[in-house]
């Protein structure tokens, strides 16, 4: 063990610790990491801490946290000890995600065409058809290929025992990606000898993997497709990503005031006259993309959108009404999803699910509610959520309360210790912070993932909460070749 | 081009050279009350009222301070987060522009505007007061600095062009603006203290017009040292060679419209094209003589109202969502246009706040 772990405290005993095996012996893929970080002092790791921070403040890689008033744009937090990913490991986690996301495809293509799953009872028709993500003006359209998720990031924990399992499937509007990318390139920068040690699988070609999945669901096959990217704006708290996806592609970035619709044809507004566009990257929710269909208040969308889409003039990227199938009560139902369409067993496990709506369940929620973590179904990063061992009596007492209004949207799941994995805040001192891994899956003609993923640190000592909302950092992840 | 990107080239730089103009205005007239020291003090309200003058805002200062006085007329045009116009508002407003427009504009370009805007953040009236020729000099070198990054940064394509055409025609406004008020002053100062505007104190306040424009240097290698009205305005005017006149600026932004568009003399495609082609045509065969019989005032009034209509223009042909047409004069000369605050600064800021997964 290197003198730089000596004082780390793996716990093993109560946690899965990424570095550190059981018997208090590191990870063979942890190696020569260990060894490489053991020739550096306390000063050599402030230097490369420097490095990191010099780069991500001139890139401007900031995030905005709500609630707060001015200074609203922060430096996303960074922690320089990266996560290895043996490539086996890998392989299994990539088989399962592609079997995941092409069962909830096939999924969603039947909630919107024939219902086939409802009528044969595996899901109870009142939870797909009582989800206000269920998007009726979108039944029996043709997306083109059929396909509804392209981008999608699954969140990936590990149990106690090492085993990695889904914790949620992000389908509408994953954001992170663009932190995944300059976590690779600050890292470069600051360990590159570390780098030539281990064989990495690059991750760079993320936006030309991603445009080409984009160019690929053209609705239109006779020209070059013109391709943007639909940001809610500078305010939105991920605009730094969507202007960087959209550079890093070299496509427009639009605000929902640059499109129009004409005759159910998208258009941006340019200064040469309108220009047709194609497919749109959309970073804005279903609820605010056309104030004609969904909220009429919305000034983000665009009016008739809805229409172009049915039409088949232009694809959207998600589709719209994908909600449906991350809702968190459709969530338990993954595996059997799987099973449906696939005829396979899952290969990536589900955290086990009790849903309020199901009386049983609700009784069980109900009295445990100080050892579970309850989750509102249609809230998503980290809002919404009681998680019992840390709440007080008055927080279950007000839970309770909520779930049994309406039980429907409630879910509850035993708490997980998410594996750890060392970490180094600001702070000079080593610990274990609970992690997750969030890969990034395009879907096209293909699915492609490329190796990897964001991985987010609960930075805050014992926290379980990784969202960038709720004061967590991230990690690069290197998936390495034996 | 997207018209939202070429909107927001537009204002941030039109905001950028705003705030350098305040900053030029208020630097020489502390310049000037220093010279004048044997008329006047520093406190002399009727020169720090001019300056209100000149950006039109009389009413809305009134609103805010009681008295016109190097202090209050310092807070105002530096620091008043109530007055658009103010240095720390324009380059508020220039940054949220740039922001908009991240992935279109140079990094550097960015970082500068990001620079001096934590630099204004940073600063406070006592600072200004202490020190008021370094803090100008410091906004009108970054102002400079930007310009510098943006041409060799920046490609100069349509989206320059939109930054030239904004520079130009803000610029051009400032310097009629500057001139009449100033003409204004001494006017009737001549009629009250007619030993003042026939004095030493006369050549130094039109001196001081001068140096507003950095135009003192170049004025005298053409009129060498005869500092007489006439020339200074012949010069500030009609002079087609320095950057800091009617003329060249007009000259600037009428290029920079017709590189866009594709037009040429004799054969304007829209109307800004045409609008600022007649204001060209007009200056390059205008003597000093033609614009004091039509009377300088009128003259300069004159010249702003049209510079209002070229960016209205350029606004309903570039940024205002349609398919460019040449529209009837009448109709098109209806339009408001405020061209002041408007900008990129009304977002809707809470529906932007969606959750993120």
């Amino acid at each position: 063990m290197s003198r730089f772990f000596e004082r780390y405290e793996a716990e093993a005993s109560r946690f899965f610790d990424e570095v550190i095996s059981k018997d208090g012996t590191p990870r063979a893929h942890y190696d020569k990491l260990l060894h490489r970080f053991g020739q550096f002092s306390i000063d050599d790791i402030k230097a490369r801490r420097e490095i990191v921070n010099i780069f991500f403040r001139n890139q401007g890689i900031t995030f905005t946290v709500y609630g707060e008033d001015e200074g609203v744009e922060r430096i996303f937090p960074f922690d320089l000890i990266p996560r290895v990913v043996p490539a086996h490991e890998w392989q299994s986690i990539e088989k399962g995600l592609i079997q995941r996301i092409t069962a909830l495809n096939a999924f969603l293509h039947d909630i919107y065409h024939t219902q086939k799953i409802l009528k044969d009872k595996i899901i109870p028709p009142e939870l797909i058809l009582g989800s206000q993500h269920f998007i009726r003006e979108f039944v029996g359209v043709n997306p083109p290929l059929g396909i509804y998720i392209h981008v999608t990031g699954s969140d990936i924990i590990r149990d106690k025992e090492g085993d990695y399992m889904v914790l949620e499937d992000n389908l509408r509007t994953p954001s992170g990606v663009s932190y995944m990318l300059q976590n690779r390139q600050a890292m470069k920068r600051a360990f590159p000898v570390l780098f030539d040690k281990y064989k990495i699988r690059p991750i760079d070609n993320y936006p030309q993997e991603l445009l080409r999945t984009l160019q690929e669901i053209s609705p239109n096959t006779r020209r070059e497709p013109n391709v943007v990217v639909l940001t809610p704006g500078i305010y939105n708290s991920a605009y730094f990503e969507h202007s960087f996806l959209a550079r890093q592609m070299g496509i427009e970035l639009t605000e929902g005031k640059d499109l129009v619709v004409n005759n159910n044809k998208v258009y941006t507004r340019t200064t040469r006259g309108l220009e047709r566009v194609d497919v749109i990257y959309r970073r804005v929710d279903d609820a605010f993309i056309d104030p004609l269909v969904f909220r009429p208040e919305s000034k983000l969308g665009v009016a008739g959108l809805v229409n172009a889409y049915r039409k088949g003039n232009v694809t959207l990227a998600n589709a719209i009404g994908t909600g449906v199938a991350d809702d968190k009560v459709i969530y338990s139902f993954v595996p059997a999803i799987i099973k449906y369409y696939l005829g396979e067993d899952p290969i990536l496990k589900n955290v086990p699910t009790w849903l309020a709506s199901n009386p049983s369940d609700l009784k069980y929620i109900l009295e445990n509610l100080g050892s579970l973590v309850v989750k509102a179904a249609n809230e998503s990063g980290g809002y919404g959520m009681l998680v019992g061992p840390e709440s007080t009596i008055e927080q279950q007492e007000k839970f309770a309360e909520m779930i049994v209004a309406n039980p429907r949207n409630y879910i509850a799941q035993p708490t997980i210790s998410l594996s750890r994995h060392p970490s180094f805040s600001n702070d000079s001192d080593l610990y274990g912070c609970h992690i997750d891994l969030r890969p990034y899956v395009l879907y096209g003609k293909t699915v492609t993932i490329v190796p990897g993923g964001l991985t987010r640190v609960a930075l805050k000592r014992g926290s379980l909460v990784v969202n960038s909302s709720q004061g967590g950092g991230s990690k690069d992840t290197w998936v390495v070749d034996e | 081009m997207l018209s939202r990107v070429a909107e927001s080239l537009f204002w941030m730089s039109r905001y950028f050279e705003r705030a350098e103009n305040t900053a030029r205005f208020l630097d020489v007239n502390f310049n000037l009350l220093l010279d004048l020291n044997r008329i006047t003090h520093v406190e002399n309200p009727s020169y720090w009222v001019a300056l209100i003058l000149v950006t039109s805002d009389k009413e809305r200062f009134n609103s805010l301070y009681n008295e016109y006085s190097a202090h209050s007329v310092t807070d105002y045009l530096v620091f008043n987060k109530d007055n658009p116009n103010s240095i720390t508002s324009c380059i508020s407003l220039a940054r949220e522009n740039a922001r908009s427009i991240i992935e279109s504009i140079s990094s550097e370009m960015w970082e500068q505007v990001n620079n001096l805007y934590h630099y204004l953040q940073s600063i406070n009236p006592q600072f200004v007061h202490n020190n008021p020729y370094g803090f100008y000099k410091e906004i009108k070198n970054a102002s400079h600095l930007f310009q510098g990054i943006t041409d060799n940064t920046f490609s100069h394509n349509e989206g320059w062009d939109f930054i030239q055409i904004a520079k130009y025609l803000e610029r051009t406004d400032n310097i009629a603006r500057l001139i009449d008020v100033k003409y204004h002053m001494l006017l009737s100062e001549a009629q009250s203290q007619p030993e003042i505007v026939e004095g030493s104190e006369d050549i130094i306040q039109w001196m001081a017009v001068l140096k507003s424009c950095s135009a003192l240097e170049a004025f005298r290698k053409v009129y060498l040292s005869k500092i007489d009205p006439d020339n200074i305005l012949r010069f500030l005017i009609l002079d087609r060679t320095f950057p800091r006149s009617i003329n060249f600026s007009v000259c600037a932004a009428e290029d920079a419209l017709w590189r866009i568009s594709g037009s040429s003399r004799h054969r304007y495609v829209n109307n800004a094209d045409r609008l600022i082609g007649k204001l060209e045509a007009e200056l390059s065969y205008t003597a000093i003589e033609d614009i004091f019989s039509r009377g300088l005032h009128h003259y300069l009034e004159d010249l702003e109202q049209r510079l209002v209509k070229v960016g209205e223009q350029v606004h309903l042909t570039y940024f205002a969502y349609h398919t460019p047409e040449i529209e009837s004069p009448d109709i098109a000369e209806a339009l408001p246009f405020t061209g002041i605050g408007g900008g990129r600064a009304n977002w809707s800021q809470a529906q932007q706040h969606q959750q993120q997964q």
